[in-house]
């Protein structure tokens, strides 16, 4: 062979797809799966957390920052106050020691107009559930966890490449095909191709910014000794939007918080404020992070401006959505295609179904890895043994998909009871997440994964329809205490009925393929058969 | 002609190391000549995000390579070239 032929090539990329593909797939499901739920983090933090205590009323909101400094001057490097109404925020006004700080304090006033200061947790169950997608359920340091994924998503990328080259010869015959017939594996390959190829820029985006995520701190180190001679930290400070002023810690008097967001949306009509974030409150040195949306721009999830909480002047708009520079646009459009925080609802949903399809990926990809790999039996052969490896990895995806599903929807359930009953309540989350997923991943391997995909189905079905009985329960039986979502809102219990019914439907498929299924078949529960099966 | 040779690991790791390396210098060349010059406000965030579709696109057509050690020559040279020419553009730019 002097020079690679089509057929060298395919089978070259062929190659470098199933290795990365089986190295990243079971960490890109979990990432995949949880990410699909952060596409409704606000709902889910709203369903777990109790309804809201009685916010500070606008008309007092000033008077609540000026005793809220004297009180406690460390809220005065940098503080938040949220308006709105207040479900799924910690409070009016709220700040944290530091930025380890999990529990943030919360100030406010009584109605006999008592200045109170707690600390309050804020919902445990979206940060969990963030935690999942960020890390791939890696548990310990979060850093550790993103650059794991970082990794992962890099191997990612070259599935996709290398998966688009090997497909690419035979796509117009397949694009469209999906062949429906006795050959199983061909369907599955057919679906694994359809849903990566239809996704594929959806794909590309999540790669990408993924990567970007995971690894940005090595490679701001590798820019700044390479390319900007030891000063990026300059070149950054030079581009941060708080220049604008100087610190000074001498005392002065600061406008109201109704005439900042009155003056930024002067600015721009179309920003929708959602909170400020107050830095050196009440000093010469202050300034106002005014953090709101506008569903017509690319924006990182929130967009801002800085405001001058003395004079009332807007001093930076560099991430206020059409007021950004070109070099800050396109970053934040990166950020706003992974995040799909732009177009609103109709996005959100696309996303969620876009992430549970490339979850589907990856799951039909290692399929498709068992399916090629196990032995099958011959018209006048004895029974097959299916490989050590075969076994294992049909186990681990079995076990380490659904127990993610399984461990999520039963946090996600607990999200109603555990407050007040529990001391820790984020533990509380974490620990009953990877009990079930190590459980069900130790279940699979012991049970063998043709029996435990039809158990951990059902287990699946019932964990996501706990979801909708807590709130029924919550409800209809309120001498259990438990902690009832908002009024008049049912998208998360409609959502995971909706999966309870899907995951019940899997599982009597499943159950019917372990029974009824051919006996070569790494899901057959059948063993190894003395009497040859009938074809496939 | 030798014959192709997969050389899984020596192309690899020169389209890991040697590919990254490259995707930082291009991107740094960007950085200096590229408009606005070093300082405009927040390029080196764009900056930063053009490393890595460069990196990958470098790793993933790395294995085109006939084996690992014209993959570790070709992009040795071309990691020298942009080295270079980062040099070159960091001192005319300044």
């Amino acid at each position: 062979m002097t020079r690679l032929t089509r057929g060298d090539l395919i089978r070259l990329y062929k190659t470098i797809h199933t290795w990365t593909g089986i190295v990243a797939g079971l960490a890109l499901f979990i990432a995949f799966y949880a990410g699909a739920l952060t596409m409704f983090k606000e709902p889910l933090a709203r369903w777990a957390s109790p309804p809201a205590a009685a916010l500070t009323p606008p008309d007092r909101v000033d008077e609540l920052i000026t005793r809220t400094l004297a009180a406690r001057p460390d809220a005065r490097k940098d503080f938040t106050l949220y308006l709105g109404d207040g479900r799924g925020v910690p409070g009016r006004l709220s700040w944290q020691k530091s930025r380890q700080d999990e529990s943030p304090w919360v100030a406010e006033l009584t109605e006999g107009g008592e200045l109170e200061i707690v600390q309050r947790s804020p919902s445990a169950l979206a940060q969990i559930v963030d935690f999942l997608h960020r890390t791939a359920g890696i548990p310990g340091d979060l850093d550790i966890g993103t650059a794991f994924t970082g990794v992962m998503s890099a191997l990612y990328l070259l599935a996709l490449v290398s998966g688009v080259v090997v497909l690419l010869p035979s796509l117009v015959k397949d694009f469209f095909a999906l062949r429906l017939g006795p050959n199983l594996k061909r369907l599955w390959l057919d679906a694994h191709n359809l849903v990566g190829i239809v996704s594929l820029p959806f794909h590309m985006v999540i790669a990408l910014t993924s990567v970007v995520f995971g690894l940005h701190d090595t490679i701001y180190d590798s820019l700044d000794a390479v390319v900007y001679e030891g000063r990026l930290r300059q070149v950054m400070r030079a581009s941060s939007p708080f220049n604008a002023v100087r610190p000074d810690e001498r005392p002065a008097a600061m406008l109201s918080h109704q005439e900042l967001i009155a003056r930024v949306v002067a600015t721009e009509p179309g920003f929708q404020p959602v909170s400020l974030q107050y830095r050196e409150g009440g000093t010469r040195g202050a300034l106002v992070r005014v953090w709101g949306h506008d569903p017509r721009y690319l924006v990182r999830g929130k967009g801002f401006a800085v405001i001058s909480p003395l004079t009332g002047e807007v001093v930076n708009t560099e991430y206020l959505p059409g007021h950004q520079g070109p070099w800050s646009a396109t970053v934040a459009s990166f950020f706003s295609l992974h995040f799909g925080s732009f177009g609103g609802t109709p996005i959100r949903w696309s996303y969620f179904f876009l992430g549970l399809a490339g979850a589907f990926l990856f799951y039909s990809g290692n399929l498709l890895w068992i399916e090629t790999r196990r032995k099958t039996q011959r018209r006048e052969g004895g029974p097959v043994e299916q490989p050590r490896s075969v076994r294992l990895m049909a186990a681990a995806t079995v076990g380490v998909c659904l127990g993610c599903v399984c461990g999520l929807s039963l946090t996600i359930a607990a999200g109603q009871w555990l407050p007040g009953r529990v001391e820790d309540v984020n533990a509380w989350h974490r620990g009953l997440y990877y009990a079930l997923f190590l459980g069900s991943v130790t279940w699979a391997v012991v049970r063998g994964a043709a029996r435990a995909g039809s158990d951990l189905l059902w287990l699946a079905a019932a964990t996501t329809a706990a979801i909708p009985l807590t709130a029924l329960l919550a409800r209809t039986v309120p001498e259990l205490g438990l902690e009832p979502a908002m009024e008049g809102e049912f998208g998360v219990e409609l959502v995971a009925l909706c999966g309870a019914l899907c995951f019940a439907a899997m599982a009597r498929a499943a159950r019917r393929r372990t029974a009824n299924g051919p006996r070569d078949s790494i899901w057959s529960a059948a063993g190894p058969c003395p009497v040859p099966a009938e074809g496939k | 002609m030798p014959a192709f040779r997969n050389d899984w690991i020596a192309k690899s790791l020169a389209g890991t190391l040697l590919g990254f390396a490259l995707a930082v210098a291009i991107s740094g060349l960007f950085a200096w000549v590229g408009p606005g010059g070093i300082a405009a406000v927040n390029k080196y965030q764009m900056i930063m995000w053009l490393v890595v579709p460069l990196w990958l696109g470098i790793l993933s057509a790395c294995f085109l390579f006939r084996d690992g050690l014209r993959a570790w020559i070709w992009l040795g040279g071309a990691c020298a070239l942009a080295y270079a020419g980062l040099f070159i553009g960091r001192h005319l730019t300044r």
